[in-house]
C-alpha cells in the first residue's frame, strides 16, 4: 500500500510536469529582427500607370506597415525602353502608361535610400488567356450549402497552365427595418419622432480578396479552367440581394506560382496531424549589393483578363426567405420613463444610446419604445450609400 | 584455510632450521592401500606423524602397492606420493603434506631484490626460481586478489628442467554444459595466446609458475584465473553470463578489449551494468545509456530516434534478435520499447559497420535477447512509479531449450483516471509491450530460436485526438554447423510497425487516419575459417517491403470529408556480402567486406512523370504511368565496401581505421524537428532517389592500469547523397505526390570522440566528450529547392559539443551512488525574425534555416542503489533503486515554436520536459 502511495505522488508528480507546466510562453527574440524589403510587383499587359508596393518587415511585436520610401524603381526591357517609378501615396506609380508585351524580357531594379541595389530576373508576359465566364452555382460543399463562383476559361496553345486571382464582390445591403420614422433625443429627458432620411436604407458593400486564390491545369487534358474562385455560404449576408463580382485572372509561371503556393502554405493553419516547415520563402529577386539581405516578393509580369458578374438572390434562391442580415436585428424594449417604475423605467439608457448612435427607432407602444440595432436601420453606418459606377440592377 | 596454513608452513621452513630426520629407516608392504591407510599405518609403526588436509587425500584415489625394506622415509615418501599432486616435507619426525607446492629450505637468491643478485649458471631464467604465489614481503608484481583462489597445474617439482608446460582443457558453458568455441584465451603481460576449437578444446604452453589467465569472448563475461603452473595439466574452463561466481573469478567486463577488435566505433552495453546508471522515472533504459557516449545523440529528452554521428534518425538499423524495430521508442521517447530484462547485449556500430549489415547509413544497433536458464525456473522483476515489468525463464528440456517471457506495462491510465483535473482525466497515457523466446539446442550441429515481440502505444494528450502505435515482431533462427570450418544460420524475421490516429471530436468530420508498414526478411549467413589467418563470413539477404502510406477515412456517416486512401508502396531490396577477416601478422588484423545491395520499386503503382527542366511539383506532373503487380518500376543497387583495419602498437595502444559505404533505399518523412510516431516511412521509387553515405574514421585505442582504464580517441568525416529533406511548406501525410515536397540534398558530418572508461574498483563509469558538426547542402536547379542560399546549413540535430559522464561509485557491497552529467550545445531553430504584408494579408518571416540555436542543454542526475542482504539462501534477490532526475531542476527547452493567435498576433511557446527534478523510486527483485 505504501508503494502504491508512492507511486502515485510519483505519477502525478510526472503527470503535472508533462501535461501542466511543459508549455510556457516563450518571449520571442526581438534581437534575431531583420529588416528585409517586401515588394510587390506585378505588372500587367492593361495600358495604365503600373504599380508597385515596397515595405519593410516589421519587427514580431510591432503593428502596421512601415513603408521603405526614397527607393529608386526602374523596370527595363530588353529592347531598350525603361519605366521610372515615383512615390505617390504609399505606391510607387510608373510616370507614364505602359503595357506588357509579349516576347520582352522585363527585369525590376530598385536602389533603396540606403543605397542597397536589388535586381529581379527576366520576367517574360506569359499568355494571353481571356476570362470566358464566371458561373454563379447554388452548391453544397464541405464548408455547406451555399453559392459557389467559379471562372471558366480558356487556352488553346495549352501554355498558361498556372493562374492566380484576386477579385472584388459589391452587394446590395437595404436596411430591414429602416423606416419613415426616426427618433432622436432632443433634451437631456426629451425625444421626438422625426422624418428618416431616404438614403440610408440601400447602401453597396465591397470586399477585396487578401487571400492567395491559384489554381494550375497541368493535371488537365486541355488547358480548360473550371476553377471555384468563391463560396459564399447560404447564410451570409452579403447575397442577399443583389450581388456583383470582378475577377481578375493573372497568368503566371511556375516560378510565380510556386512562390505564392508556398507562402499561402507555410501561413495557412497547420494540419492536426503535422506541422509545416517554416522557412524563408525565395522569391526572383536578389540584392545584388550585399547577398546576405533578404527581400521577399515576386516581380510578375503576368497577363491579365477581368470579368464582372452580377446576380439576385431571388434568382438563384427562388421563394426562399433571406439570409440573416449583418446583425441580428433583435428587438429590445425601453419603457421612457425618470425615476423608479415597475416595469424599471429606461429612459436614461434610451437617451444615452441614441445621443451615440446605436439604436434604430422601430415601433413604439405609447412610451414603450421597441428599438433594434442601428445597422438594421442605417446601412451607412457600416457600407456605403453611393451607387458605384458599374452597378446596373 | 589452506592459504595460511601454507604461509605459516612457508614460514616456519624459513624459520626454522632445515633437517630432515633420515635416520629412522621403514619397512612396510602394501597391496592397495589408499594413501590415508597407507599414512596411518606408517604413523602406527614410526614415529612419524603426519600433517595434511584429509580432503586432498580424497582426492587421490591410486591405490599404493609395492614392497619397501629398509627405506628412508624421503625415498618412501617420494614413491608413494609420485603420482599424486602431493608434495612433501620431512622436519624432524613431522611429515608435512602440501597439495602442489613444494616448501623451500632456502629463500631464493633474487627473494630480496636489495642483496645483490647471485649470478646464475644459467643465465637469467627465472623460470628456475621457485614460485611463491603470496609474497608478502615484496609488491606485488602479479596483481592477484587475495581473494581469488589460486588454481594449481601438477606438482612442483625441484628437479625439472623443462621451462614450459602444456596445459589442456576444454572451455564449456557452465549454464548448459556445451563446450564453446573460438573463445579467446590470453595470459596477460606475456604473449602467449590461443583459442579454443570447435569442440572447446584448448592447448596453451606456459611457463613455470604465475600465469594469469584471460578468458575472453563476445558473448561471455571475461574471466581471469591465476594459474601456478608445475608441471603439464588440464584446466578446465567454464564461462557463464551471470556474474553471480563467487570470489574465484574477477569479473572486469563483457566482451573483447576495445583495443583488439577490428572494428572502431563500437558502442557495447553490457546490459548487467546499466542498473547502476540513475533512472528516468524509475526506468532502465538501454537506449538512454546509449545516448552517454559520445557519438549517438537524441534531438532532445522525450524525443523518439537517435542522430549516430551527425545521421539522421531514419538512418539507424535497430535490430532486435535479427528483426528491424521501427519505433523503438514508447511514450514519445520517454521510455525504450526494448525491455532491458530480457535483453542480453546491444551492440552499437556507428561505424566499420560489417558487410552483413546494411539498408541503413548510420549504424546498426544489434540488440540480442536473453537466452531462457535451461535449469531452473528463474525470474525477475522490478516495480515503477510508472510501469511494472516481470520476466520469467522457464527450462522447457533441462540443459537444452528453453522459454523467456518478458512483459511490462504502465499503470498512468488507471491515475489519470483517478484526478480531479478535467484536462487531465479525458487524457490517457500507456503503453506495454511483451517478449517470447525460445531456443533450442537440438544437438552439437543445431540451434534454433524464434522470437515473437509486440509493442503498444496510446496517448491522447488532447481530448480529441488518440494517438497508437505499435511494433510488432517476428525472428526465426536456425544455427547449424557443418564442419569444423563451416557453420552458417538461417534468418527469418518479420516486422510491422503502424499508427492510427483516431480524431474524434463534436465536429462531423471526426476521421480515422492510419499507417502501416511490412517488411519481410529472409537471410542466409555463412562462416568459413579457412584457417588462422583468415575467416571468411558470407551470405545473402533479401526483404519485401509493403508500406500502406496512409488513409483517412471519415467515422461519422454525415461527415463531409471525403476518405482518402493513398496508393500503397511495394519495394524488394536484396544483398549479397562477402567478407575475410585477415589476420595479417599479430599486429595487423584487417577486415576486408564487400556488400552488394540491390533495389527494385515494385507496383502496384501510379508513377508520374514531371516535365523536364522543371521543379517537381502537382504543376509540373505531364504523365502519369501505370504500373502492374509485381513489375518493376525502378531498380537502384551498388557497392558498399567494408574495410576496417587494426594495428597494435604495442599490446595495449592500437590504431584502427575504416571505411564503409552504406545504401539506404527506405526514408522517413518528418515534418517535425523531431522523429515523431506519426512520421511515416516512404521507399525509394522512380522520383525518390536512395541515400547514400561513405564513412571514413581513425581511432586510437589505449588501455592503461591493467585494462582498468580504456581510453580511446576517434575521428571521422562523413559524405552522404540523396539526403531527405522538404520544401519550405511541405505537407507529408496524406499527400498522394509526396515526391514533390521533398528535397534531396547533401549530407556531411565530422567530428571527434574522446572517451575514458573505467572498468572496475570502487569508482567506475565513463565520460565522453565530442565535438561534431552535422551540416546538409540544399541547391537545386530552382528557387524552391534551394535553401538558405544553398549553403551548407546545420541539420536539426547538430549539437557540436556534447559532454557525458556516468560515475557510479560502490560505498559498499550493497550501498552505491551514481550520477549522470549531461551538456550539450542547444539544438538549432528555425525562427520567425519579423512579419510582413503582401497583398493585404500578414506573413511571418522565418530565419535562414537553423539559424538560432535554443540554449544549451544541461542535466544532473542522481540515483542510489541499495542491495538487499547478500544471504545466499533466500527467496529472491532484491535492490532498491532511488533516482532524482534533473537535479538541477534546470528548465531545458524541448522546442519552441511558434502560433499565430486568432487576433493575428505571433505567440511563442516554450515546452520544456522534466524542468523540475523529478524523483522515483523502483524496486527490483530477482529470484
Amino acid at each position: 500500500m505504501k508503494t502504491l502511495l508512492k507511486n502515485k505522488i510519483a505519477v502525478l508528480l510526472l503527470m503535472s510536469t508533462i501535461f501542466i507546466s511543459c508549455t510556457e510562453t516563450y518571449n520571442l527574440k526581438t534581437d534575431s529582427y531583420e529588416e528585409a524589403l517586401v515588394v510587390e510587383a506585378t505588372i500587367t499587359n492593361e495600358l495604365k500607370k503600373q504599380e508597385i508596393k515596397l515595405t519593410k518587415t516589421a519587427r514580431l511585436e510591432e503593428e502596421g506597415v512601415q513603408l521603405e520610401t526614397g527607393a529608386n524603381v526602374v523596370v527595363t526591357d530588353n529592347k531598350g525602353n525603361s519605366y521610372h517609378f515615383t512615390e505617390n501615396s504609399e505606391k510607387y506609380i510608373s510616370d507614364s502608361e505602359f503595357k506588357a508585351e509579349p516576347n520582352t524580357e522585363y527585369s525590376l531594379e530598385i536602389t533603396t535610400k540606403g543605397g542597397k541595389k536589388y535586381q529581379s530576373s527576366s520576367e517574360v508576359l506569359t499568355t494571353e488567356n481571356q476570362i470566358e465566364n464566371i458561373v454563379p452555382k447554388v452548391v453544397s460543399t464541405q464548408e455547406g450549402e451555399g453559392v459557389q463562383i467559379s471562372v471558366e476559361s480558356y487556352d488553346p496553345t495549352n501554355t498558361s497552365k498556372y493562374y492566380r486571382y484576386e477579385y472584388e464582390e459589391t452587394y446590395k445591403i437595404i436596411a430591414p427595418k429602416w423606416g419613415d420614422k426616426k427618433l432622436i433625443a432632443t433634451g437631456p429627458q426629451e425625444i421626438e419622432l422625426i422624418q428618416s432620411p431616404l438614403d440610408i436604407q440601400i447602401c453597396y458593400g465591397s470586399k477585396k480578396s487578401v487571400d492567395i486564390i491559384q489554381t494550375s491545369t497541368t493535371n488537365l487534358q486541355e488547358d480548360r479552367v473550371n476553377f471555384p474562385v468563391r463560396f459564399i455560404s447560404d447564410q451570409d449576408y452579403i447575397i442577399s440581394h443583389r450581388y456583383s463580382i470582378l475577377v481578375r485572372q493573372y497568368v503566371q509561371n511556375l516560378e510565380a506560382y510556386t512562390f505564392y503556393k508556398t507562402l499561402k502554405e507555410i501561413s495557412s493553419s497547420s494540419s492536426v496531424l503535422s506541422p509545416k516547415q517554416p522557412g524563408f520563402v525565395n522569391g526572383n529577386i536578389k540584392c545584388v549589393t550585399d547577398t546576405e539581405s533578404k527581400v521577399i516578393g515576386f516581380f510578375d509580369v503576368s497577363s491579365v483578363s477581368s470579368k464582372r458578374m452580377f446576380f439576385n438572390y431571388a434568382d438563384l434562391y427562388p421563394g426562399r426567405p433571406l439570409p440573416p442580415y449583418y446583425v441580428p436585428c433583435i428587438d429590445a424594449e425601453y419603457r421612457f420613463c425618470f425615476g423608479f417604475g415597475d416595469p424599471p423605467c429606461l429612459g436614461r439608457q434610451l437617451i444615452t444610446e441614441l445621443n451615440s448612435y446605436r439604436l434604430w427607432y422601430s415601433y413604439n407602444t405609447n412610451d414603450y419604445y421597441t428599438m433594434v440595432p442601428i445597422e438594421c436601420g442605417d446601412c451607412t453606418t457600416f457600407s456605403s450609400n453611393v451607387k458605384p459606377s458599374f452597378w446596373t440592377e | 584455510m589452506k592459504k595460511i596454513l601454507l604461509s605459516l608452513l612457508i614460514f616456519f621452513s624459513f624459520q626454522l632450521s632445515f633437517a630432515q630426520n633420515s635416520n629412522e629407516k621403514l619397512s612396510i608392504t602394501l597391496k592397495d592401500e589408499t594413501l590415508e591407510n597407507t599414512i596411518k599405518r606408517i604413523e602406527s609403526s614410526t614415529s612419524y606423524k603426519f600433517y595434511f588436509d584429509s580432503a586432498w587425500l580424497n582426492s587421490n584415489k591410486t591405490l599404493i602397492s609395492g614392497t619397501f625394506n629398509n627405506v628412508s622415509i624421503d625415498e618412501f615418501m617420494s614413491a608413494v606420493l609420485n603420482k599424486t599432486d602431493l608434495n612433501y616435507v620431512v622436519i624432524k619426525n613431522k611429515v608435512i603434506l602440501t597439495l602442489n607446492s613444494t616448501i623451500y629450505s632456502t629463500l631464493p637468491s633474487n627473494y630480496f631484490p636489495d642483496e645483490p643478485l647471485q649470478t646464475n649458471s644459467q643465465g637469467n631464467d627465472q623460470n628456475d626460481n621457485p614460485v611463491f604465489y603470496q609474497q608478502y614481503d615484496s609488491t606485488s608484481s602479479y596483481s592477484v586478489s587475495k581473494k581469488s583462489s589460486i588454481v594449481f597445474i601438477g606438482k612442483e617439482n625441484k628437479d625439472t628442467t623443462k621451462k614450459t608446460f602444456t596445459v589442456t582443457g576444454t572451455v564449456k558453458n557452465e549454464e548448459n554444459g556445451k563446450p564453446e568455441a573460438n573463445i579467446y584465451i590470453k595470459v596477460k603481460n606475456k604473449n602467449i595466446s590461443t583459442s579454443s576449437d570447435l569442440d572447446g578444446n584448448y592447448t596453451l604452453q606456459l611457463p613455470r609458475g604465475i600465469n594469469i589467465v584471460e578468458i575472453k569472448s563476445l558473448s561471455h563475461k571475461e574471466v581471469t584465473k591465476t594459474l601456478v603452473v608445475y608441471d603439464d595439466g588440464q584446466f578446465d574452463i567454464e564461462l557463464n553470463e551471470k556474474s553471480n561466481q563467487l570470489d574465484e573469478v574477477v569479473i572486469k567486463k563483457k566482451g573483447q578489449r576495445a583495443t583488439e577488435t577490428v572494428v572502431s566505433g563500437l558502442v557495447s552495453i553490457d546490459i548487467e551494468n546499466i542498473k547502476n546508471v540513475p533512472l528516468i522515472l524509475g526506468e532502465r533504459d538501454i537506449f538512454k545509456v546509449a545516448t552517454t557516449f559520445p557519438g549517438i545523440k537524441t534531438t532532445g529528452e522525450g524525443s523518439a530516434g537517435f542522430n549516430v554521428r551527425g545521421g539522421k534518425e531514419d538512418q539507424n538499423l535497430i535490430l532486435l534478435d535479427n528483426a528491424v524495430v521501427y519505433n523503438p521508442q514508447h511514450f514519445l521517447g520517454f521510455f525504450s520499447a526494448v525491455n532491458p530484462y530480457t535483453t542480453k547485449k546491444a551492440d552499437i556500430y556507428k561505424g566499420s559497420i560489417p558487410a552483413d549489415f546494411g539498408g541503413r547509413l548510420s549504424s546498426v544497433f544489434d540488440i540480442a535477447t536473453k537466452n531462457g536458464n535451461k535449469e531452473k525456473i528463474s525470474g525477475e522483476g522490478a516495480i515503477g512509479p510508472i510501469t511494472s515489468n516481470l520476466t520469467l525463464s522457464v527450462p522447457l528440456e533441462k540443459n537444452k531449450s528453453s522459454i523467456i517471457v518478458g512483459g511490462r506495462a504502465t499503470y498512468s491510465d488507471w491515475i489519470l483516471k483517478q484526478l480531479d483535473d478535467e484536462r487531465l482525466k479525458n487524457s490517457e497515457a500507456g503503453f506495454y509491450d511483451g517478449i517470447l523466446k525460445y531456443q533450442n539446442n537440438i544437438n552439437s550441429k543445431n540451434a534454433i530460436e524464434a522470437m515473437a515481440y509486440y509493442s503498444n502505444d496510446r496517448f491522447r494528450l488532447s481530448s480529441d485526438s488518440l494517438y497508437k502505435y505499435s511494433n510488432r515482431l517476428f525472428s526465426a533462427k536456425w544455427d547449424h554447423t557443418f564442419n569444423d570450418k563451416n557453420k552458417g544460420a538461417l534468418i527469418l524475421t518479420n516486422s510491422e510497425y503502424k499508427f492510427n490516429i483516431d480524431y474524434h471530436s463534436d465536429d462531423i468530420n471526426s476521421f480515422d487516419f492510419g499507417y502501416k508498414i511490412n517488411e519481410t526478411q529472409l537471410q542466409l549467413k555463412m562462416n568459413y575459417k579457412l584457417n588462422e589467418k583468415h575467416n571468411f563470413s558470407y551470405g545473402v539477404a533479401s526483404k519485401l517491403y509493403n508500406i500502406s502510406p496512409g488513409y483517412q477515412h471519415p467515422t461519422n456517416p454525415n461527415a463531409t470529408l471525403v476518405p482518402t486512401d493513398i496508393n500503397k508502396e511495394k519495394g524488394l531490396e536484396s544483398a549479397i556480402y562477402l567478407a575475410d577477416n585477415y589476420k595479417v601478422s599479430d599486429k595487423l588484423l584487417i577486415d576486408l567486406g564487400l556488400r552488394y545491395s540491390l533495389y527494385a520499386s515494385l507496383g502496384p503503382a501510379d508513377v508520374n512523370t514531371y516535365e523536364s527542366g522543371k521543379p517537381i511539383s502537382d504543376a509540373t506532373i505531364i504523365d502519369t504511368k501505370h504500373y502492374n503487380n509485381n513489375e518493376v518500376v525502378t531498380t537502384y543497387g551498388g557497392l558498399e565496401p567494408r574495410i576496417a583495419a587494426r594495428y597494435f602498437f604495442t599490446e595495449d595502444f592500437s590504431i584502427k581505421a575504416g571505411y564503409d559505404v552504406t545504401r539506404q533505399y527506405i526514408h522517413l518523412l518528418s515534418s517535425n524537428t523531431t522523429q515523431s510516431p506519426t512520421d511515416t516511412w516512404k521507399l525509394s521509387d522512380a522520383n525518390v532517389k536512395p541515400q547514400s553515405a561513405q564513412q571514413a574514421s581513425l581511432g586510437l585505442f589505449k588501455n592503461f592500469g591493467d585494462d582498468e582504464y580504456e581510453v580511446s580517441l576517434e575521428g571521422y568525416y562523413k559524405k552522404s547523397k540523396n539526403i531527405l529533406d522538404y520544401k519550405v511548406g511541405a505537407q507529408l501525410l496524406l499527400n498522394e505526390n509526396v515526391e514533390t515536397e521533398l528535397l534531396q540534398g547533401e549530407g556531411k558530418a565530422y567530428g571527434v570522440e574522446f572517451l575514458i572508461k573505467k572498468q572496475v574498483g570502487k569508482l567506475n563509469g565513463w565520460l565522453g566528450y565530442s565535438y561534431s558538426r552535422s551540416l546538409i547542402k540544399l541547391d537545386g536547379e530552382f528557387n524552391e529547392e534551394i535553401v538558405n542560399n544553398g549553403k551548407f546549413f546545420a541539420s536539426n540535430f547538430d549539437k557540436p559539443h556534447d559532454l557525458s559522464a556516468v560515475l557510479n561509485y560502490k560505498f559498499t557491497k550493497r550501498y552505491s551512488l551514481s550520477t549522470n552529467f549531461i551538456y550539450q550545445t542547444g539544438r538549432p531553430i528555425t525562427y520567425p525574425i519579423g512579419t510582413y504584408n503582401l497583398g493585404g494579408a500578414q506573413y511571418t518571416l522565418y530565419s535562414d534555416r537553423n539559424e538560432f540555436r535554443i540554449p544549451d542543454y544541461i542535466r544532473l542526475d542522481i540515483g542510489i542503489n541499495i542491495e538487499g542482504n547478500h544471504k545466499i539462501k533466500k527467496l529472491a534477490h532484491s535492490f532498491w533503486n532511488i533516482s532524482v532526475y534533473n537535479v538541477l531542476g534546470r528548465n531545458n527547452p524541448y522546442s519552441i515554436f511558434f502560433v499565430t493567435d486568432p487576433n493575428g498576433k505571433l505567440k511563442g511557446y516554450k515546452t520544456s520536459i522534466f524542468s523540475i527534478p523529478v524523483p522515483s523510486i523502483t524496486y527490483n527483485f530477482k529470484f
